[in-house]
């Protein structure tokens, strides 16, 4: 019987004008759109790989170990799921330099391959934009007609006569909507996955496919909620044109107003005071590192000699040979980032110069080490206040996004492409992990006290052994644990409204 | 006609969807004002402060002409439009000043002079927060708008059709171009109404708020935006009648319509725009640099094959001179062609998505409301300006000190004495609504030509369909 009932519904809805028209465009946009997400992920990972290469090199030029800052940069793969869901891919920086004196975060990278930065004026759309908007806006209009036609052509009481429960009509029409639904969805995904695999550039690997499918799957929930919405409507409006105007101006509110109205209303920014306390705070802490630094300097007899340069060493500690002497600072109130480091390079040191050298070294030994360990004071300081600035207010807007049905499809799908703010944030913790090992390693070489750190005359400094950087995407398990809150709370809204609207068409007269 | 427009007016007003569209509109308006309300201070605020302190710098450096000079007039800052609540224009993605770099040392143990500079770097990479469109009129116009237009009159003709009033309608002795202008009207009437209102309600928070002064000028520029939108309303409503008068069911036409305009309002303006920047590749950061090196590599190696001879020393405080200038202008003309190449595709791609109507809408809104691309191009000719004043403000006060020898770009060359801050031009960055007006001119026209087709297609349609 179910059978019968899901052919007919299947059929009805098959040779309708909408099924092709929604086919047609649903094929266009992601084909269309696809291309283009195509070409830009190719050009990303272009840049990338060039950015690598050059950093690569730059590196291998620094003479001394000390010259590792600024030349030792690691940069982000672009991610090929971003095709699919863009999420923050694009917007956040890919280029991050990793050095002892600060610990790396999202906000202390840059972009790599400049790319000409008023482009960001067009906003970029990705597969899963366009399965909300067009899919939304078919399963409604799948569902409008679907009890309040049958009500109005007579052919409900029709069907009601039979001896079927009402429970049945109900299931048949779902199921067989869900099915034309799928067609769009299935063909339009498979045309762009095919697209995919023909540029030598792009890599899926099984992973990814299991990522595709959890995003298929999250795109059925919310299609599938969008035609119970429109069935519920259907069901308690009287006439066909009652429902498709609800239907439409539900869509318009829940997919286009609601989350640019909720984002534009509330305003989701730290407030200042907290910001300027906690950089005054971690500023302090530097420059008292300053005076101990001085204070060093002042207890070595050798060192603080007056015609040696005294306390400051912009003379270089009156070493002979040094080159010049440097300063690598940065001081970005607005995220919290402040340091002061000094260094020097010394080309070859003069003999008479030499017993000088191992208090030189002595005394990087002790900076460098405690500049370490302010490092991590600071990051104590740091890190809570920039969630505070930063991470609290953007999650609080995704909440906010998600009391539409979009909002928790679109983060359920970034999720699962490895592209929200969780996705990114592996990258900087890999970073971070990365500077440890870094650092673990100057220490185990006793790099840091060495006469290589600032002297480029004996011994030659070996970056082959540097511990390398390499970035893995997280487990599809871990992608799939992020994106089943919101996969749920999407099946709950699903099971919910489906009673509902069993219980009205029970109740209803027909 | 009226009669039949009053008909339409009187079912409208009744209907659903009057209702909802009013909520609707009003609900943005209203939370468009407060939020405008809320930040507008805020910005001007910050504006002030950073031009007080560019300001302030200027005052540091103007005790001497030649470190005025050559250190520049600091920053120049973009002044925040008063009508942004009209349109964001991506305005955070644009930099909101333009700076100037003058280098410690050049060639030859020379200082740099000041050239302009523009700053390259996407100015809200730290921003984590998801990704959304302002509720500004132009969103609320462009989007919503057209929406609700097309949920008035998909079943204009059609509805009645199935309804069979049509036949009964045109039976009466009128001609047939009379009943759809009728219907137009009316339709244009009932969205103008909430419309109107909703406008009304949002101006009213605005201007009686005491945080934010509107101008005359700004007033003029909303009655040419609200026109806008009028124009863009109808558009859709022409739209709509036509694909009802060729449809016989409604619900058909309704499908085709909202794919027509999930097309064309929400795809083709991001995605043709992706395509057609794809077509010019502007010089990158990197190439900029590269060019930036060899000029000066080159500038270098012509100072040192002229001092490679002996020479008077006159001669070389003059020569000196036009060496630091010329490398200035060397360097800033580079900076030039790489902002150049990069507008021009940026350029390209606006014009590409003008095949929609809602990307020609948004770029008026924008021009008028002072923000966007078009009122960046404007920001920048502006800096171009001042540095010309600038420049020649130098000369001229460095010509009027007789202990000068009048070599500009040396120290011994030029005048060292105090300059009045009051004295040195102020930066202005000033809009000019009949400039504004005659650069979208063009825009505008095509929206009415597109206007005009659609609605002269909807007549031909009506005037043949078969009933």
């Amino acid at each position: 019987m179910l059978k019968t009932l899901i052919g007919r519904e299947l059929l009805d809805n098959l040779m309708t004008f909408r099924f092709a028209a929604a086919v047609f465009i649903t094929l266009l946009l992601v084909v269309a759109n696809t291309v283009v997400l195509l070409k830009d992920y190719e050009q990303r990972l272009t840049a990338y790989t060039t950015a690598v290469q050059e950093s690569h090199e730059e590196l291998r030029e620094e003479k001394t170990y000390s010259g590792y800052g600024g030349a030792l940069i690691v940069h982000r793969p672009p991610n090929p799921l971003s095709i699919f869901n863009l999420g923050l891919d694009k917007q956040v920086g890919n280029k991050i330099e990793v050095y002892h004196a600060f610990v790396p975060t999202i906000w202390d990278a840059e972009k790599h391959g400049a790319d000409n930065p008023f482009l960001n004026l067009f906003t970029s759309i990705d597969i899963v934009l366009v399965f909300q908007g067009v899919l939304s806006l078919l399963a409604l209009i799948f569902a409008y007609d679907a009890l309040a036609g049958e009500r109005e052509r007579g052919t409900l009481r029709l069907v009601l006569t039979h001896p079927i429960q009402r429970g049945y009509i109900l299931f048949a029409k779902y199921i067989s909507a869900m099915l034309c639904l799928l067609v769009p969805l299935l063909i339009s995904l498979l045309l762009s996955i095919i697209l995919l695999t023909t540029s030598t550039k792009v890599a899926l690997n099984t992973d990814d496919f299991l990522r595709i499918g959890g995003i298929v799957l999250t795109s059925l929930l919310y299609v599938s909620l969008f035609y119970l919405i429109g069935l519920c409507i259907s069901a308690i409006t009287r006439r066909t044109s009652t429902a498709l105007m609800l239907c439409m101006f539900v869509w318009g509110v829940l997919v286009l107003v609601y989350p640019n109205l909720i984002l534009t209303a509330v305003e989701i920014t730290p407030k200042p005071d907290a910001k300027i306390s906690v950089y005054n705070q971690i500023k302090q802490t530097w420059e008292e590192f300053e005076r101990e630094k001085k204070q060093f300097i002042r207890n070595d007899a050798v060192l603080s000699r007056p015609s040696r340069g005294g306390e400051d060493m912009d003379a270089g500690f009156g070493l002979e040979g040094v080159e010049y002497t440097f300063w690598k600072d940065e001081d970005k109130p607005s995220i919290l980032l402040y340091f002061h480091q000094t260094g020097l390079y010394a080309g070859k040191i003069k003999a008479e110069s030499e017993p000088q050298v191992p208090h030189v070294q002595n005394y990087y030994n002790f900076y460098n080490r405690e500049t370490v360990n302010i490092v991590e004071r600071t990051w104590l300081v740091r890190k809570p206040a920039l969630e505070a600035i930063y991470v609290q207010p953007a999650n609080l807007g995704r909440m906010l996004l998600r009391f539409s049905p979009v909002g928790l499809y679109d983060a359920a799908t970034e999720a699962w492409a490895g592209t929200d703010l969780k996705g990114i944030q592996d990258f900087f913790s890999t970073v971070q992990r990365h500077r440890r090992a870094v650092v673990d390693y100057f220490y185990d070489k006793k790099i840091f006290e060495s006469r290589q750190w600032f002297a480029a005359d004996k011994g030659t400094v070996d970056w082959d052994t540097l511990p390398q950087f390499s970035f893995q995407r997280s487990d599809t398990g871990i992608n799939a644990k992020r994106a089943l809150p919101d996969m749920l709370l999407l099946l709950t809204m699903n099971v919910i409204l489906f009673m509902v609207i069993l219980l009205i068409f029970i109740k209803s007269e027909v | 006609m009226w009669h039949i427009a009053k008909r339409e007016l009187y079912d409208n007003l009744n209907s659903l969807r009057f209702a909802l569209a009013t909520v609707l509109l009003l609900g943005l308006m209203l939370t468009n004002a407060a939020v405008y309300l809320h930040e507008q201070p805020k910005r001007t605020q910050k504006y002030n402060a950073a031009v007080t302190e560019s300001v302030n710098d200027l005052t540091v450096r103007a005790d001497s002409l030649y470190t005025l000079a050559r250190e520049g007039p600091g920053l120049l800052y973009k002044k925040p439009s008063s009508l942004r609540f009209c349109a964001e224009g991506g305005e955070p993605f644009l930099p909101n000043v333009v700076g100037g770099a003058f280098l410690w040392s050049i060639s030859g143990g020379l200082k740099g002079f000041w050239r302009l500079n523009y700053p390259s770097t996407t100015p809200n990479l730290t921003d984590i927060r998801p990704n959304v469109t302002k509720v500004d009129w132009a969103f609320i116009i462009g989007y919503v708008l057209s929406l609700i237009a097309i949920l008035f009159t998909f079943d204009a003709i059609s509805g009645e059709r199935e309804l069979g009033t049509l036949r009964l309608m045109l039976a009466n002795p009128m001609p047939r171009y009379t009943i759809l202008i009728g219907k137009f009207l009316g339709a244009l009437i009932s969205i103008g109404i909430p419309l109107t209102l909703a406008v009304l309600m949002n101006l009213l928070l605005i201007s009686t708020s005491s945080a934010v002064q509107l101008g005359p000028d700004a007033w003029e520029r909303l009655g040419i935006i609200f026109f806008i939108a009028i124009l863009y309303t109808g558009l859709f409503l022409a739209l709509g009648l036509l694909v009802s008068t060729c449809v016989s069911r409604s619900a058909v036409s309704l499908v085709i319509l909202l794919l027509i305009w999930v097309t064309f309002v929400v795809f083709v303006p991001s995605t043709l725009a992706s395509i057609a920047g794809g077509f010019s590749s502007p010089m990158s950061t990197d190439e900029l640099w590269q060019r930036r090196g060899e000029l000066y590599a080159k500038r270098w190696e012509r100072y040192d094959a002229y001092f490679a001879e002996r020479v008077e020393r006159s001669k070389e405080i003059q020569f000196k001179g036009e060496h630091v200038i010329a490398e200035a202008e060397e360097q800033e003309r580079v900076n030039e062609e790489h902002l150049a190449q990069q507008i021009d595709q940026v350029k390209f791609a606006r014009r590409t998505t003008q095949i929609s109507p809602i990307a020609i809408a948004q770029h008026l809104i924008e021009s008028f409301a002072g923000t966007g691309f078009e009122r960046h191009l404007q920001f920048l000719e502006n800096t171009r300006t001042h540095a010309r004043q600038f420049r020649k403000f130098i000369a001229d006060t460095d010509s009027g000190d007789p202990e000068s020898s009048h070599i500009i770009g040396i120290r011994q060359g030029m005048s060292e004495k105090p300059v009045s801050p009051a004295a040195v031009p102020k930066f202005e960055d000033t809009l000019n609504l009949n400039q504004d007006f005659n650069a979208a001119m063009m825009d505008l026209l095509l929206l009415v030509l597109l206007f005009v087709v659609l609605l002269s297609g909807a007549y031909l349609a009506f005037v043949r369909v078969e009933v």
